[in-house]
């Protein structure tokens, strides 16, 4: 018979022990959730008058206002199956149900594709892109109708709805990382820490020995706005993946906008480390001999439109990727509206699913590929003998602290 | 030819060529991470990561051409 002392870490945590009693309903909880998310999508279809609209349309050019091609075929498709069984073969994907099913848990609407395709190009700021719904959206339509009678800061909400859920991300981060560091105490660095100050000390940890990985040991004062740049994006990345919310980095506004905010950052840091006239010899490639003097008005041009391009590439790779997951998202979702046509129930097949988790790994990879790209425009102005030691130092530092280099 | 139709057939062939591209590309990068891995096990965590970073730039060529067949779609 082994003794084990009974300690506080020996003992293993038993059905009855606390710890396993305070997971378990969470636990539950969480596989409720999904399981709810699973099976069925319930639309308040009796909500949304765009569904009321083309249902009591006969179906032959209900849209034929809607100038999108896309749009008309998503008005054409929300003939309900029942109403028009040989009328329309839905074969788009976006098939709404407009059935007056009771409004069951607050779950996106389907008969809100049909409807974005008119609201979106009532207002041709947007494309018409199969999206899953969010919330201001949903409320928008459900409140303005077809006339675009809404209250003005619905209107106003509506059109700014991608800043808005921007705001919240911001907020978001920075509510948990107040919460985080309530209890921290600068004079009394070993007092006992709170689980989610933990988690995130390691976040912070782990990100700052990556991007000193990448910098050296002088990239510190650049970590905050990288940590940032990076927690940001992810978090407005996951928000598509929220029922009723959206991510607005699927709107290259705002991707352009981080984009445009560390070109900004990387010129001034370059200005600022390298001096006026360092800065121009980088921008013409930093010639040391005739050769490199000789090439200048070739390179000058060249870094010059680089430069330029390198926000672009970062908008863009962002956007695209964050959109075309939000619209995989909604063009399988309304797939699986549309499986279940036959039925009038106002439900849906979950066959947006695997792309979920696809979309999950995708947005932390855009993010951190942001990030990465971001060090590396840093590196690449900072002085070049300074990014030389780095490039010494780093191997060094990741072979004693294990960091992984990039 | 009308321009819509053009596009119908040039917007799915350039996709298909954007996507033949970034497979070819990613087969080598992500061959070569294999074969690293297979040689240094213990390295593999550095070499995924690297290996996931370096993927995310080849895909960000073939998004390109995604979103501008989105951009240009609605003209079809």
């Amino acid at each position: 018979m082994h003794e084990r002392p009974e300690t506080h870490e020996n003992r293993a945590p038993c059905a009855g022990s606390r710890r396993a009693r305070r997971q378990r309903p969470a636990c539950a909880l969480l596989l409720l959730c999904l399981a709810l998310l699973a099976v069925v999508w319930i639309g308040p279809a009796v909500l949304l008058p765009g569904a009321h609209g083309e249902r009591a349309a006969t179906g032959s050019q209900p849209a034929s206002a809607n100038p999108p091609a896309h749009a008309t075929r998503e008005a054409h498709a929300s003939q309900s199956a029942p109403a028009n069984p040989g009328a329309h073969p839905t074969q788009e994907p976006h098939a709404s149900q407009p059935a007056p099913g009771t409004p069951g848990k607050p779950a996106p609407s389907h008969a809100g594709h049909a409807a974005a395709g008119h609201a979106a190009d009532e207002h041709g700021a947007h494309e018409a892109h199969p999206e899953l719904p969010n919330l201001i959206g949903v409320l928008y339509r459900a409140v303005a109708g077809e006339e675009g009678a809404a209250p003005g800061w619905l209107v106003a909400l509506h059109h700014f709805e991608d800043l808005f859920f921007a705001l919240l991300a911001a907020g978001l981060l920075i509510l948990i990382v107040r919460l985080a560091i309530r209890r921290m105490n600068p004079r009394d660095p070993v007092a006992p820490q709170g689980r989610l100050q933990t988690a995130v000390e390691l976040l912070f940890g782990g990100f700052r020995d990556f991007v000193l990985g990448i910098l050296g040991p002088e990239g510190a004062r650049y970590v905050p706005f990288l940590g940032t740049l990076f927690l940001y994006i992810w978090c407005m990345n996951l928000f598509g993946l929220v029922p009723l919310m959206k991510s607005p980095t699927a709107v290259l506004n705002t991707t352009g906008a981080l984009a445009v905010c560390v070109f900004g950052y990387v010129q001034w840091t370059g200005m600022r480390r390298l001096g006026p006239l360092g800065y121009l010899r980088h921008l013409a490639g930093d010639p040391q001999d005739l050769v490199g003097w000789i090439l200048v008005p070739l390179m000058l041009p060249l870094h010059i439109i680089s430069e330029f391009a390198k926000p672009v590439s970062l908008a863009l790779r962002l956007f695209g990727n964050i959109l075309g997951e939000d619209v995989l998202l909604g063009v399988f979702a309304g797939l699986g509206v549309a499986a279940l046509a036959f039925s009038g129930l106002p439900a849906g097949l979950p066959l947006h699913l695997p792309f979920i988790l696809l979309a999950l790994l995708m947005s932390t990879v855009q993010a951190l590929v942001f990030t990465l790209l971001s060090t590396i425009y840093i590196m690449q102005v900072l002085p070049h003998d300074a990014s030389h030691a780095s490039e010494e130092v780093g191997p060094q530092a990741a072979a004693e602290e294990g960091t992984p280099a990039a | 030819m009308e321009p819509s139709t053009a596009l119908g057939f040039a917007l799915p062939i350039g996709l298909g060529i954007a996507a033949l591209g970034s497979g070819l590309g990613l087969g080598k990068a992500v061959s070569a991470a294999m074969e690293a891995m297979g040689r240094q096990p213990e390295a593999a965590a550095k070499i995924q990561t690297a290996m996931v970073i370096g993927a995310a730039f080849i895909e960000a060529l073939t998004i390109y051409a995604f979103v501008s067949v989105f951009v240009l779609q609605g003209k079809i």
